[in-house]
């Protein structure tokens, strides 16, 4: 089962892009696009058989592991830009490409990288699971490692999701409203992937399913934004600078 | 809500006795798909029974009245009020009535005629024609006309419909037949009064006199009408501006996350 949702939430990622591709050629908003490559990156190293490759290249110490944290941080980071400014929320902006923002993401990318370079080096091993095998020091570094990874994004979508609730009350076309409130499924996940971080061990087999719907819920939810105005625009609608042509 | 199914067949048989649901439908220009399903859901829509007794020459208010939900339509024959007939202008015909009233005599159109009927507004050749029921805000408007602060809890408390999904169907210009009626009932004015501001039947139908409205518009004072015409503009106006508001938003979301 655990084994099945990388490869979903890969698919999911993989076709937004490959569909988002032609408007980004056209130059229409290529963050989507980039934000979509972004998770399907992410997507890959989060398989075994692509994990294990691409760490091999470089050097088999599960570099590949912070590289895939750093990704994820600045994916959520795009989404997160383009999110409060399409929903007009100029505070939780602030909060995440503002100063305080800034800062965020400095502390928890210097935190992650730093826990990382503490821990005994350890042989290349999807989801970074078998680094705490290694020795004493790393089985008590691990849960900092995590709470890094992890704390960036619950930080962003905690400061997104009072803007995505907003939206999903307003009188907005009812695909942008699902969409609002597939992102804010995502925030939650996304939050509630922190807290398995602590939680007792007989919760943890859901956290692989917690964490690939955070991704997939984001995802879809831009997706259907996006819908929303194809099908605005396929209605004779206003603006059509996107589609049709 | 709707008619019970098998009161509209006895209906339908009298109406039209051995004539063919397709026949039927052809006349009346009711789909015979919607027809069937109303009834086999056991619940026919009031429109159904206004477009065939219209087909078939019948006052549809006086049909709708053979309904059990409807019975008192037609025993009640209050005339509308004043208020409840200039409701049922549309904000343009309105602001016509300003215009041509305020005007200069001359630029209103008519030069020689008219001049001597002071603050009636009827210019020589005769206003423009009112536009029929209903307008852009029909039935936010009858209401209003008819409302004396608490009519909005009655209807609620006699149907059992919450406020808020009452005050929904307004703001949308809607509201459902049987509240309709319900609502001029607790309001004590003419029970077809809703009826013709939803537009399910027009003013002839219901049996205002024809012209009525154009007369009580004439008997509003210069005063009074500019007043009104002020009202439906501010609130003319705050729907536009919402609705730029959310045109705006929308278009921010496309621009950044399209």
């Amino acid at each position: 089962m655990s084994e099945i949702l990388p490869w979903i939430t890969l698919v999911v990622c993989a076709s937004a892009a490959l569909a988002r591709l032609p408007s980004a050629v056209r130059g229409v908003n290529p963050t989507l696009f980039l934000i979509f490559l972004l998770a399907t990156a992410a997507g890959i190293l989060s398989i075994e058989q692509f994990y294990m490759a691409i760490d091999g290249a470089l050097g088999g110490i599960n570099i590949a592991h912070v590289l895939l944290r750093l990704i994820v941080f600045a994916t959520i980071y795009l989404i997160a830009v383009r999110v409060t400014k399409g929903f007009g929320a100029p505070d939780a902006h602030r909060m995440i490409s503002g100063r305080p923002g800034l800062a965020m993401l400095a502390i928890f990318t210097a935190a992650l990288v730093t826990v990382f370079l503490l821990m005994e080096p350890a042989a290349s091993s999807v989801r970074f699971r078998e680094a705490g095998a290694v020795s004493a020091r790393n089985e008590a570094l691990l849960p900092y490692y995590w709470a890094a990874a992890r704390g960036y994004l619950a930080y962003v979508s905690l400061a997104l999701l009072p803007a995505l609730l907003r939206s999903v009350r307003e009188s907005l076309p009812p695909l942008v409203r699902t969409g609002a409130a597939l992102m804010a499924a995502g925030a939650v996940a996304t939050v509630a992937g922190l807290c398995l971080e602590f939680a007792p061990l007989q919760l943890l087999v859901v956290a692989p399913a917690v964490n690939n719907g955070a991704v997939v819920f984001y995802t879809s939810g831009l997706v259907l934004v996006w819908m929303a105005r194809v099908k605005a625009a396929n209605r004779g609608g206003h603006g059509t600078s996107s589609t049709g042509r | 809500m709707p008619l019970p199914a098998k009161a509209f067949q006895r209906w339908l048989n009298g109406v039209a006795p051995d004539t063919s649901t397709a026949v039927i439908c052809r006349v009346s220009g009711v789909k015979r798909t919607t027809l069937a399903q109303q009834l086999v859901r056991g619940k026919v829509a009031e429109t159904t029974v206004v477009s065939i007794s219209r087909a078939y020459d019948i006052n549809p208010v006086a049909a709708l009245a053979t309904f059990d939900t409807y019975s008192d339509l037609v025993s009640s024959s209050l005339p509308p009020s004043d208020r409840e007939l200039v409701s049922q202008i549309a904000t343009v015909d309105l602001l016509r009535a300003v215009i041509v009233r305020t005007a200069p005599t001359g630029s209103a159109g008519t030069g020689s005629t008219g001049s001597g009927s002071t603050g009636s507004g009827s210019t020589g050749t005769g206003p423009p024609e009112l536009s029929p029921p209903p307008h852009a805000t029909s039935v936010k408007n009858w209401v209003d006309a008819i409302d004396d602060g608490e009519l909005r809890h009655r209807v609620s408390a006699a149907t059992g419909v919450a406020p808020q999904n009452y005050s929904a169907q307004l703001t949308a210009n809607r509201l459902a037949p049987e509240l309709a009626v319900a609502t001029s009932r607790a309001a004590g004015v003419g029970l077809a009064g809703g009826l013709v501001a939803t537009g399910l039947v027009t003013e002839a139908e219901s049996g205002w006199p024809p012209g009525a409205r154009q007369a009580a518009l004439d008997r509003l004072s210069d005063g009074d009408l500019a007043a009104l015409a002020g009202e439906r503009l501010q609130a003319l106006g705050k729907a536009l501006r919402r609705q730029e508001q959310d045109q705006e938003q929308t278009e921010r979301i496309w621009e950044n996350l399209v």
